[in-house]
């Protein structure tokens, strides 16, 4: 059976190679049969692929090790859904799993456009066809899945610390973001290699960028989520350059979300777009880049490989290709519209892209610097959290703030009375939480402090939105208040969907700060029957326990925990070894306060043989609100996303040929 | 072994067979793919340009009833925007008709 | 009356003067990055410095008691020069002989002295173009 998956790949080798050559000379020359062949190739690669990956993963459930990828990554004794996630648990396999998705992105956009943008379509095809082709050229002749052996007893068993439900989840929902890329960057590319001045090409490709973005935002949350109870070193993000081979290119997506909607609505920003949405795909190609090539030192350790050098290849490739591009037909991009005040929503759109894609590029030399500094100067250094949290506070406070304040403000030019009428309640309500939570003893932390305030900003004008929202819609058209609501989120998705997304933002936001800036830390060695006392809380070591699991044995330290006169239960934190692989994983207690979404986080550091543990605890306040920003943020996202017809309605009348009167 | 070939066979067979589908079709409709014309390009434009006036306009007014817009502010936008969906509206109408005209077949 | 030129640029180029400034004023007053050595590199130099190895078989001693006594080797290359790291505080449960790992301090009389809680262990391969372990 190998032998189909390399045929299947050959195929799609051989359809992308078809659809980018004939797919190009048909747009230069206007071919229609050249065309919907190459879009049928194109169509097709979305089978070949799906075959290969079949092929994958039945290898994978019947625990066939002749093929050397299944023999890597699974076992007799692992569980059938992580045998079958191990399809991106290894390189080969996830070049697979991207491909395939890049496959089905692309077969939607294609079809679900080929009437309505054909002479957008005709170019938007070859330029897929390209990434498809890199792709394809990886997986058949440099790192193959279906590499064959003879076929040992059995496999060498999944990482320990792979075998977690965040494993079947994280990565489909990083791929899924990574490849949504694709699509607004070929579109985008497609509309200047079609001459085309007008917006098409962002009104067809704003859904896909929204799926994208939502997945690479949830993907991020799942990986924190992850880092934090699994790995559990008491935080959940390191700045380690594989988190923010995930975090740069969505902060470029967001910028990029954001500005299309200056272009849509006042035609401006055109050359910002797109740069903004070339970023956004070099950013996706160079973290998965970053990943593979061993080229970083990173606590996530991935060999040296050619593949690197490949990747590096495509992408400069595609900067250079879109920078030339984009250059070419600067004329095309000019505006008409000029920004009339820097006190407007344009500006502060225009402040937020200023601000979003500094951070980028700060985190890119972050990443950068150490091969840039061993390069020229030969000597090899590590660029540590404190400059990266640094940043992050100066241009993530600013972002915050304009949160609040660019839904606010008029477009075109705000006159300070507007300002001051819009701002004056959520100031106050801000200045009266700063003062409150100052009075609580947040001082301690003045950038916690300062990004409480921000939220507390942020949050009010949202509220205040909503409120000023439904009661202008009850005005027109009368009914009761949740009617009125429902009426007015339902009509205007992308405003208030937006809000509930800024919402979870603010959240995130004020997790991160509770959680890093307030936090409490002890550690001490507890022989049983002593207690350590941490923030509130106070730890007695009960027991230490051994049981038995599926493939490990657990070792625990019994917790009672308490604070102040209650008794709050037992927590367990201790260690698994597993036999197999013969490995040992850190296994964190974690009691969640629903009340107040602090979390007591234990670490048993170290079981000593008399039997006395080492523990480090954490009291993290607020910390669950992170994980609350990641529904939250969903749930927005949805809103936004939802269809609506009148506006479908709506672009397609515009969008029709000049046999239609021009109607309102 | 040979069971994989086959079928890998029949997947590269087929995948010829209907990337070549347009050319063993028979097919009457004109080979040269409609290309968006200057004039369409144009119109694309202003049809553009008229959506942005009318929107700003309905959200000036939404904004001003939602109390969001002052009403001095309000009377100081509003006049700018009438013109401008005005003028854009106008720019739209003749280029449509005369669009038409040139779609129309010529006589005989 | 005369043509307001677009602020937009004016915006843009303070911006990017702005970031610059703030840049190059926290590099130089936090350093650009802690230097990382490898076990064969390392001489007394001083400052903090990041040392990156291999963890050598036959280690001892307690980090949360004492401290716990390695010795690492360079991760590549020929080099048999070991060096001896005095190390207190949280240990990954990925450490192990044969394990990558980093850890920041400063050399003290022969002796790499590491800072608390400063040792980072790579978790074994995800991606294998070889066999290793």
């Amino acid at each position: 059976m190998p032998e189909l998956g390399r045929a299947a790949l050959a195929a799609t080798l051989g359809l992308a190679l078809y659809a980018l050559v004939a797919g190009a000379i048909a747009a230069r020359t206007r071919r229609r049969r050249l065309a919907d062949s190459a879009q049928t190739a194109l169509l097709l690669t979305f089978a070949t692929t799906l075959v290969a990956t079949l092929v994958l993963l039945a290898a994978f459930a019947r625990n066939d090790y002749a093929f050397v990828y299944v023999w890597e990554l699974t076992s007799d004794r692992l569980p059938i859904l992580y045998t079958l996630a191990a399809l991106w648990g290894g390189q080969a396999g996830s070049l697979l799993f991207w491909l395939l998705l890049l496959t089905i992105y692309s077969a939607a956009a294609v079809l679900l456009n080929r009437r309505s943008s054909r002479d957008l379509t005709v170019w938007v095809v070859p330029v897929l066809a390209t990434v498809m082709l890199f792709f394809s050229f990886m997986l058949v002749f440099v790192s193959s899945p279906f590499a064959t052996q003879a076929a040992p007893e059995d496999g060498r068993g999944l990482n320990p610390s792979l075998q977690n439900p965040y494993m079947l989840t994280h990565p489909i929902f990083l791929y899924l973001g990574y490849v949504g890329l694709t699509i607004p960057f070929a579109f985008a590319i497609g509309s200047l290699l079609a001459r085309r001045t007008d917006e098409r090409w962002i009104v067809t490709t704003r859904r896909a960028t929204l799926v994208a973005w939502t997945a690479l935002g949830v993907g991020q949350i799942l990986g924190s989520k992850w880092a934090y109870e699994e790995v559990g070193w008491g935080g959940f993000y390191a700045w380690d350059p594989v988190e923010n081979a995930a975090l740069m290119p969505w902060l470029a997506a967001t910028a990029f979300l954001h500005s299309v909607m200056v272009q849509e609505k006042r035609g401006m920003l055109r050359l910002w777009n797109m740069l903004l949405v070339i970023l956004a795909f070099a950013l996706s190609i160079f973290g998965t880049f970053l990943t593979r090539s061993g080229i970083l030192s990173s606590v996530h350790s991935f060999t040296e490989s050619p593949i690197g050098a490949w990747f590096l290849g495509f992408l400069t490739f595609v900067v250079v290709g879109s920078l030339a591009l984009v250059l070419a037909r600067l004329p095309l991009l000019r505006t008409r519209a000029k920004l009339e005040s820097l006190v407007s929503r344009e500006a502060s759109f225009l402040y937020n892209n200023l601000l979003l894609v500094a951070l980028t590029l700060t985190i890119l030399w972050g990443v950068l610097y150490p091969i840039v500094h061993e390069a020229v100067v030969g000597e090899a250094r590590i660029v540590g959290p404190g400059y990266y949290n640094f940043f992050l506070k100066v241009f993530g406070l600013p972002l915050l703030l304009l949160m609040g304040i660019g839904p606010l403000i008029a477009w075109r030019r705000a006159s300070l009375r507007g300002l001051g009428a819009a701002f004056a309640w959520p100031a106050a309500i801000a200045l009266a939480t700063g003062a409150g939570l100052l009075a609580l003893g947040a001082g301690s932390s003045i950038p916690g402090l300062i990004a409480y305030t921000f939220s507390a900003f942020v949050l009010a004008s949202i509220g205040l939105e909503f409120v000023r929202g439904t009661r202008a819609r009850r005005a027109l058209a009368g009914g009761s208040w949740p009617a009125a609501f429902s009426a007015l989120v339902g009509r205007n998705r992308r405003r208030y969907g937006g809000y509930v997304v800024h919402a979870a933002i603010v959240l995130l936001a004020i997790g991160i700060a509770g959680a890093s800036a307030y936090d409490t830390v002890t550690e001490s060695r507890l022989a049983r029957g002593e207690t350590l006392a941490v923030g509130d809380y106070r730890l007695t070591y009960t027991d230490l326990v051994e049981r038995q699991g599926a493939n490990a044995t657990l070792l625990r330290a019994r917790l009672d925990v308490a604070r102040g006169d209650d008794e709050l239960g037992v927590l367990e934190a201790g260690k698994n070894a597993y036999t197999v692989e013969r490995q040992v994983s850190n296994e964190v207690g974690i009691r969640t306060d629903l009340l107040t979404g602090t979390d007591l986080f234990v670490i048993a550091e170290q079981i000593n043989p008399d039997g006395s543990v080492f523990l480090r605890v954490f009291v993290k306040p607020l910390v669950n609100l992170l994980w609350l920003a990641g529904f939250v943020f969903l749930f927005g996202a949805l809103i936004t996303l939802w269809p609506d017809a009148r506006e479908q309605r709506r672009l397609a009348l515009r969008y029709q040929g000049t046999d239609v009167p021009a109607r309102l | 072994m040979s069971l994989a070939l086959l079928l890998g066979a029949l997947l590269a067979a087929a995948c010829v067979v209907l990337v070549a589908l347009p050319y063993l079709r028979r097919d009457d409709a004109p080979e040269l793919l409609d290309e968006p014309g200057e004039l369409e390009r144009r119109r694309l434009e202003l049809a553009e340009a008229r959506d942005r006036a009318l929107a700003a306009l309905k959200e000036l007014e939404r904004d001003h009833r939602a109390g969001r817009v002052s009403d001095t502010d309000y009377r100081a936008l509003v006049g700018p925007l009438r013109r401008e969906a005005a003028e854009a509206l106008r720019a739209l109408e003749p280029r449509a008709a005369g669009a038409q005209r040139v779609k129309a077949p010529p006589p005989g | 009356m005369a043509r307001k030129r677009n602020p937009a640029r004016l915006i843009v180029a303070l911006s990017v003067a702005a970031v610059l400034a703030v840049f190059l004023l926290y590099t130089s007053i936090a350093g650009g990055g802690t230097p990382s050595v490898s076990p064969s590199e390392l001489r007394a130099q001083p400052g903090t410095i990041s040392l990156v190895g291999r963890v050598q078989p036959g280690y001892r001693g307690d980090s949360y008691a004492g401290g716990l006594r390695f010795r690492l080797r360079d991760i590549k290359g020929g080099s048999t020069r070991t060096v001896t790291v005095l190390y207190t505080g949280s240990v990954s449960d990925q450490f192990r002989a044969g394990r990558e790992v980093s850890v920041k301090g400063e050399l003290r009389n022969g002796t790499f002295v590491a800072k608390k809680d400063s040792l980072v262990t790579k978790c074994p391969s995800k991606y294998t173009a070889k066999k290793t372990d």
